[in-house]
C-alpha cells in the first residue's frame, strides 16, 4: 500500500468527521432536546424528564409501541424460518427455475414501499383479509423474507457442501446433517438474518401506514400522525428511545454479520 | 473390511460421459490408488462407491451386497476429503465422535472408541481443540480418525494429501500406509500425484476419460504398460515408433533399433517406449561415421540438474530423447556435446496399438 | 474435480417443501396485490363489489389530460436524480477513505457508524431535521452566535428541506455499496498503476473509479427508486412545497379515496421506474 501523505489522510479523516457531523447532529438536537423543557425547543437549555413522564400517561403511544413490537417479534420468527428453509433449498438443490426464483426476492425490496404497500391495500380490501394488525404482519414478513434469504444465503456461501457430504459419509440423515452441522455452522447468519427482520419490521412506516386502522396501528404510523398534527415533545422523547433502541440492536447485529468488514 | 465390486457403471452428466462402463474390483484390505489426469472420471467413480452420486448403469457390491442404490448415509463406509471436511462447530473429539453418535451410540463406549482412534493417529492430546486451532497435518489425521472410528467396510480418500506441503505429504503418506495395514480397511484413495500412486498402493487404476486404462501392481504397470498413456502418465516414458521389419523396429531411413527378443510382432507400425533411466548416455567423437556403438546419435540441447541425477534432452535428428543419469554415474556432459544413447532391448517396451 | 452430485439433479421435488412456504408468503403479499393493482387502475369505481364497476382507461387518460400529474412526476424524478448525485458526490469520496485510508478497527468502527443510522427509524431521523431548519431552530441559532450580521434562516417547509432529508436517509446507502466495490480492488492495482507512473489523480480515474462503477451504480439505483415514491420526507420537511408525486398519490388512498386513480398513478410510477432501470441496464450490465 502507497501511503497517503499526511496531509492527504488528513483531509480524509477531516472529511469522514464531516459526514458523521452530518448523520449524527440532527439526532443529537433531537435527543437534547427531548430533555429540554421549553415545548418550543427554545434556548437556553434548561433540563427536564417531564416529557418522558408524559410518555407513560400516553395510552396511545403505548398500545402502539406494544404493536410494533409483537409484530416485530412475529416477523423475526416468521421470516427467519421461512428463510432459512428457503436459502438451504436455494442452496443444496440445482433445478429449473432457480435463478428466476433468486431474481424474485429484489422486488420486494426494490420497488418503492408506497407501491407495495398501496398495492397491499388494494389487494387486502379486495379480498376480504381487510387492514389491521394482521395485514401489517403479513406485508412486514414479506419485506422482510428477501432481507433473510440474502443474509443466510451470505452465510451459506461460505459453508462447505463438504461438510455435509461428510456428515451423510459418517452415516447422518439428512436432518441429523441439517440439524448438528448445517444450522450450528450458518448460525451467526441466521441470527444476523433474523435481527435485519426485526429492525424491518420495526422501523417499517410506510406500509404499516396504508394497512393500519385507528385501533391497530404501530409506532411510526402513530408519531407520524402526531407530527401532522403538530410537534410535541413527547414525539421528540419516543423518538430519542426508538433511536437508542434500534442503533444498540444494530451493534448487535454487527457482531454476528460484519458488514464487509476486512474478511 | 470388505471387498468392493464395480460392474459395467456409467453415469453421465448432461453430455458429459463422466465414467464410461467401468469395472474393478477392489479386493478386502488392499489399498488401492485410483489415479488419473483432472477429468478422467475418477472423483466420479470414488463418489459413487461413497453413494454420492448413483450410476446410470451397472452395480457396485460391497460384501456382496448391491449398495447402487442405497444412500451414502445407509452405506457403512468412511470418507476422507480434499479439504478435510471437519465440522468448524464441534471439537476435535467430538468430530471423531459425530459417525458413532449418530448411529445412536452414546456413552463411555463412544468415548473409549474416540480415544482409540485418536491415539491410532497420534492426537490424543489435542482431543479438546477446536479444527481451525490445528495445523494442516493435524487436521488430516483428525478427518482419517472420524473416517474409521466407525469401522467403516471400506475408506475412501479423496486427494487427502493434494492440500499439504511435499515434506509433509510424504510424512503422511507413510503414516497413512502404517494405519491402513493397523486397521486392514479395504482402502480406495484417488490422487492425480503418480508419484503417491507408486509410493502409497498395493494396487493402481489409471483412468482416463471416464474408462480404466490399465490395473494392476505399481511395478507392473511401471514395467509393462499397456498404452502410451499409461506409460506416460505413470513415469517418464521417451516413445519411439516405426515399423516392425525383421525383428528390428526401422524408425526411419537409416535408423532402425532392436526389439526385445521374443517380440512377435507382426509386420506394420509400431510404437514403443523406454525409461529414461534405462537410457544410457556415452560422448561420441564426431563425424566417425560407421560406428555403430548405440541405438541411437545425437546432440544434447539441454540438461535438468535435480540434485541426486540429471536429465539429459538429446535431439536425435529430429527426434527428443530422454536420459536419465544418477549423479556420480559418469562425467557430466555438457550441452552441445554429441552423444551416442543405448540400452538394453529388454528394456524396450512394445505397445499395443492404440 | 467438483461434481455435482446426482442426488442434486431433478433436486425440485426435494427443494419445494422448503421453498413454498417462503414464496407462498412473497406471492400472497407482493405479487398477487402488484397484480391486483394493475387490474384495479382500470376500474371505474371505487369498489369492485360495486354493480357499476367496469373496466376503463379513464384513470390513466386522467394522467395525461391533467399536465398537474405529469408536472408533479417530473419534479419527482428530478428530485431523485438530485439526491443521488448529491449522495454520490458526498458518498463516494466518504466510502475511498475508509475502504483505502483506515485500516483495521478504526475503519470498522467507523464503517458501523455510518450505517448505523440507516437502520434506525427514518421516519424520526427526517422528523429530526425540522428541529435543526426552522427559523429560530439550531442551525440559526448557531449561525447568529457565530456570525457577527444577523441572518435569518428558515429553511423548513421547503424543497432544499426535503433534499436534505432524503440525502441524509439514503447516503449510508450510498457509502455502503461503494465501500463494498472499493475494498475489493486490490492495493496491488493501485501500486502498479502508480509504479508505471501514473499520479494519484490518473490512478483514480483510470483504475479505481472504472472498478467502482458498479458499487456507485447500484448505490444509485438503491436510493433513486424510493426517492422518486418518496412522500412521506415531503410531507414533513416540504410543507407546501413538498407536493410530489408520491404525496399526490397518497392522498388518493387516504383523503381523496379515489383508489382506481390512486392505483393508476401508482403503476405508471413502477413503469417509469422500471423503464429507467431497463434502459441503464446495459450500462449496469457493463459495470457488473
Amino acid at each position: 500500500m502507497i501511503r497517503a501523505p499526511a496531509f492527504l489522510s488528513g483531509l480524509g479523516r477531516f472529511y469522514i468527521g464531516l459526514v458523521l457531523v452530518f448523520l449524527y447532529l440532527p439526532l443529537i438536537i433531537m435527543a437534547a432536546m427531548s430533555f429540554n423543557a421549553s415545548p418550543f425547543y427554545q434556548l437556553p437549555f434548561e433540563g427536564t424528564t417531564e416529557w418522558y413522564a408524559a410518555l407513560a400517561q400516553n395510552d396511545g403511544l403505548i398500545a402502539a409501541t406494544l404493536n410494533s413490537l409483537k409484530i416485530a417479534v412475529m416477523t423475526t420468527i416468521l421470516a427467519t424460518v421461512l428463510g432459512t428453509a428457503a436459502s438451504l433449498a436455494l442452496f443444496r438443490y440445482e433445478f429449473r427455475g432457480k435463478r428466476v426464483l433468486q431474481a424474485l426476492l429484489f422486488p420486494p425490496i426494490a420497488i418503492p414501499w408506497l407501491i407495495s404497500g398501496t398495492a397491499m391495500l388494494i389487494f387486502f380490501f379486495g379480498t376480504g383479509i381487510g387492514r389491521g394488525l394482521h395485514a401489517i404482519l403479513l406485508g412486514h414478513v414479506a419485506l422482510a423474507l428477501p432481507y433473510v434469504i440474502i443474509v443466510v444465503s451470505a452465510r451459506l456461501q461460505t459453508f462447505s457442501k463438504d461438510l455435509e457430504d461428510a456428515a451423510a459419509s459418517l452415516g447422518a440423515s439428512s436432518w441429523q446433517t441439517t440439524r448438528k452441522v448445517t444450522l450450528p455452522c450458518i448460525a451467526p447468519g441466521i441470527v444476523a438474518g433474523g435481527l435485519f427482520a426485526f429492525a424491518v419490521s420495526f422501523d417499517q412506516f410506510v406500509v404499516s401506514y396504508f394497512l393500519a386502522t385507528p385501533g391497530q396501528t404501530t409506532l411510526p404510523v402513530e408519531i407520524y400522525a402526531a407530527i401532522r398534527k403538530g410537534f410535541t415533545p413527547e414525539i421528540n422523547a419516543v423518538s430519542t428511545i426508538i433511536i437508542v433502541f434500534s442503533m444498540s440492536l444494530m451493534l448487535v447485529v454487527s457482531r454476528f454479520f460484519r458488514f464487509g468488514g476486512d474478511q | 473390511m470388505a471387498r468392493v465390486e464395480v460392474q459395467n457403471v456409467s453415469l453421465t452428466f448432461g453430455a458429459h460421459k463422466a465414467v464410461d462402463d467401468v469395472s474393478i474390483a477392489f479386493e478386502d484390505g488392499g489399498f488401492y490408488a485410483l489415479l488419473g489426469p483432472s477429468g478422467s472420471g475418477k472423483t466420479t467413480l470414488l463418489r459413487m462407491i461413497a453413494g454420492f452420486e448413483f450410476p446410470d448403469e451397472g452395480s457396485i457390491r460391497i460384501d456382496g451386497e448391491a449398495v447402487e442404490n442405497v444412500p451414502v448415509n445407509r452405506r457403512r463406509i468412511g470418507m476422507v476429503f480434499q479439504n478435510y471436511a471437519l465440522f468448524p462447530n464441534m471439537s476435535v473429539e467430538a468430530n471423531v465422535a459425530f459417525g458413532l453418535e449418530v448411529r445412536g451410540e452414546t456413552g463411555e463406549a463412544v468415548r473409549r472408541a474416540v480415544a482409540e482412534a485418536l491415539d491410532l493417529v497420534q492426537l490424543g492430546a489435542l482431543a479438546k481443540r477446536r479444527p481451525h486451532q490445528l495445523s494442516g497435518g493435524q487436521r488430516q489425521r483428525v478427518a482419517l480418525a472420524r473416517a474409521i472410528v466407525t469401522k467403516p467396510r471400506v475408506l475412501l480418500l479423496d486427494e487427502p494429501l493434494s492440500a499439504l506441503d511435499k515434506a509433509l505429504r510424504t510424512d503422511m503418506q507413510v503414516e497413512l500406509k502404517r494405519i491402513q495395514r493397523e486397521v486392514g480397511v479395504t482402502t480406495i484413495f484417488v490422487t492425480h500425484d503418480q508419484d503417491e500412486a507408486l509410493s502409497i498402493s498395493d494396487r493402481i487404476g489409471i483412468l482416463k476419460d471416464g474408462r480404466i486404462v490399465q490395473e494392476g501392481a505399481p511395478e507392473e504397470i511401471y514395467d509393462r504398460p499397456k498404452s502410451e498413456f499409461a506409460a506416460t502418465f505413470l513415469g517418464e516414458a521417451n516413445i519411439l515408433s516405426g515399423e516392425v521389419s525383421g525383428g528390428r523396429l526401422q524408425l526411419d531411413a537409416t535408423t532402425a533399433i532392436a526389439l526385445p527378443q521374443g517380440t512377435n510382432a507382426a509386420p506394420g507400425r509400431l510404437r514403443c517406449a523406454i525409461r529414461p533411466e534405462r537410457v544410457r548416455i556415452a560422448a561420441a567423437p564426431t563425424g566417425v561415421n560407421g560406428d555403430r556403438a548405440g541405438q541411437l546419435r545425437g546432440t544434447v540441447v539441454r540438461r535438468l540438474f535435480s540434485g541426486s541425477a540429471s536429465t539429459y534432452f538429446v535431439d536425435c535428428t529430429g527426434r527428443e530423447m530422454k536420459a536419465i543419469v544418477q549423479r556420480g554415474g559418469g562425467a557430466d556432459i555438457v550441452v552441445g556435446s554429441p552423444v551416442a544413447l543405448d540400452w538394453d532391448p529388454a528394456d524396450l517396451i512394445p505397445l499395443p496399438a492404440a | 474435480m467438483a461434481t455435482t452430485g446426482t442426488r442434486r439433479q431433478n433436486g425440485l421435488a426435494k427443494a419445494l417443501p422448503l421453498l413454498t412456504p417462503a414464496y407462498a408468503w412473497l406471492t400472497l403479499a407482493i405479487f398477487l396485490p402488484l397484480s391486483a393493482m394493475v387490474y384495479f387502475s382500470l376500474l371505474t369505481s371505487m369498489s369492485p363489489s360495486e354493480q357499476s364497476s367496469s373496466l376503463t382507461l379513464a384513470n390513466y387518460a386522467a394522467f395525461f389530460s391533467d399536465p398537474l400529474y405529469a408536472t408533479l412526476l417530473w419534479r419527482s424524478l428530478q428530485l431523485g436524480l438530485l439526491v443521488t448525485l448529491i449522495c454520490v458526490v458526498v458518498g463516494f469520496p466518504a466510502a475511498y477513505v475508509l475502504a483505502k485510508i483506515f485500516k483495521g478497527r478504526a475503519r470498522e468502527a467507523i464503517f458501523l457508524l455510518v450505517i448505523l443510522p440507516f437502520w434506525s427509524n427514518s421516519l424520526v431521523r427526517v422528523f429530526s431535521w425540522s428541529m435543526v431548519l426552522r427559523e429560530g431552530g439550531i442551525l440559526d441559532t448557531a449561525l447568529n452566535a457565530v456570525l457577527p450580521f444577523e441572518v435569518t434562516f428558515d429553511l423548513m417547509y421547503s424543497f432544499p428541506a426535503v433534499v436534505i432529508g432524503l440525502v441524509h436517509s439514503y447516503l449510508p446507502y450510498m457509502v455502503l455499496t461503494c465501500y463494498l466495490s472499493l475494498q475489493a480492488i486490490d492495493d496491488a492495482l493501485i501500486e502498479a498503476a502508480r509504479s508505471l507512473g501514473a499520479s494519484r489523480f490518473t490512478t483514480l480515474r483510470r483504475v479505481v473509479a472504472p472498478l467502482a462503477l458498479p458499487g456507485v451504480l447500484a448505490g444509485s439505483a438503491l436510493i433513486f427508486i424510493p426517492v422518486v415514491g418518496s412522500f412521506m420526507e415531503p410531507r414533513i420537511l416540504g410543507g407546501r412545497g413538498g407536493t410530489l408525486y408520491g404525496t399526490v398519490i397518497e392522498d388518493q388512498f387516504t383523503a381523496v379515496y379515489n383508489w382506481p386513480l390512486g392505483a393508476a398513478l401508482s403503476f405508471i410510477l413502477l413503469a417509469v421506474v422500471l423503464a429507467i432501470l431497463l434502459v441503464s441496464a446495459p450500462v449496469l450490465r457493463k459495470a457488473a
